[in-house]
């Protein structure tokens, strides 16, 4: 009996050493935030657009000394909102007293989302549109159309681009 | 003159007392192995990263935070995870968590790249870390144009653990 207790206390006590009580995992948590901010940024490959005098039975669209105009709109708007891309003249094209009607130049567009349209000076006229965020790239392609009516003369007018989300 | 029932009374006895000897003995020796101790702090709790442009920031720096450990009476390794409970969710919309990576120093604390599908290392030894020893992570976000508007929020868990 002696020895069985012996035997029995020094398997207990040799257990007891070999493994020491083991400590439950700890955990710590933290809050991870993010701010996202409603934001645009508009990029054209040229703020100038040059139409050279050519022969109307030559030429009868003419198109920009600067050939097409990359674009890129980037946006950051609230989840499936929509991002639209707008171009309108501040009036038509003018030189002295003459006149050529903004809706003289027109556009062909390539891109997702991008698409072909007529110049207004009265309402902007849509150049892309998209859901939601994103970086999107396209090109337009201007042409103003030649006519004999036209009075010699410079021409000139500005073009509004506007990119825009809620 | 005993009698052999008194006698077997006493021997039962005695080897009672011999079983409950060594029971205590054993006892005090349990409780003398001092026990594992892990102690783990996160502090300030709250990650936060500002909106930014993605042009001239495609990286966002959180500031830093501070994870101490502190591993006492262990003979082998040890182990400091972090894990996303999901992705970072604004309503509907969503930055995967895999977007969010971060830096940490001083060793054995590592660099990696938050999950929400598995606790991922961000320190790692083997014996004690006594004194506790503090490392400095900082979270970085992947910036991007294509990140809905919106104030994204999620819980991270950093879990010490031996073996």
């Amino acid at each position: 009996m002696r020895i069985r207790s012996v035997i029995v206390a020094a398997v207990f006590i040799g257990a007891a050493q070999a493994s020491p009580a083991l400590a439950q995992p700890q955990s710590a948590t933290a809050t991870m935030t993010v701010s996202v901010s409603t934001s645009a940024k508009l990029t054209i490959s040229s703020s100038t657009l040059t139409f050279a005098d050519a022969n109307p039975d030559l030429v009868p669209q003419i198109a920009p000394a600067q050939g097409a105009l990359s674009i890129t709109a980037k946006a950051r708007a609230t989840d499936n909102a929509q991002v639209v891309l707008t171009v309108q003249a501040d009036d038509d094209l003018r030189s002295g007293l003459q006149v050529i009607p903004a809706s003289a130049i027109t556009w062909t567009a390539s891109g997702t989302g991008f698409a072909s349209g007529t110049l207004s000076k009265t309402a902007p006229v849509t150049l892309g549109q998209w859901i939601g965020s994103g970086s999107r790239t396209g090109s337009q392609t201007l042409a103003f159309r030649n006519l004999w009516t036209y009075a010699t003369g410079t021409y000139t007018c500005v073009l509004l681009y506007t990119l825009s989300g809620p | 003159m005993t009698t052999p029932r008194a006698h077997h009374r006493r021997r039962a006895g005695c080897a009672i007392v011999r079983i409950t000897a060594v029971a205590l003995t054993v006892w005090l020796q349990a409780s003398w192995v001092t026990a594992q101790k892990l102690t783990l702090a996160v502090t300030p709790s709250t990650v936060s990263f500002a909106s930014a442009d993605p042009d001239t920031t495609p990286t966002i720096l959180a500031a830093p935070i501070t994870v101490s450990v502190r591993v006492q009476s262990n003979s082998g390794a040890w182990h400091l995870t972090v894990q996303a409970n999901g992705d970072l969710l604004s309503g509907g919309a969503t930055i995967d968590a895999t977007q969010v990576s971060w830096t940490a120093a001083p060793p054995p604390f590592q660099n990696g790249t938050l999950s929400k599908v598995a606790a991922q290392p961000i320190a790692s030894g083997t014996g004690n870390v006594n004194p506790a020893i503090n490392g400095s992570v900082v979270f970085r976000l992947a910036n991007s144009w294509n990140y809905s508007a919106g104030i994204y929020s999620q819980t991270i868990v950093f879990t010490l653990s031996a073996p």
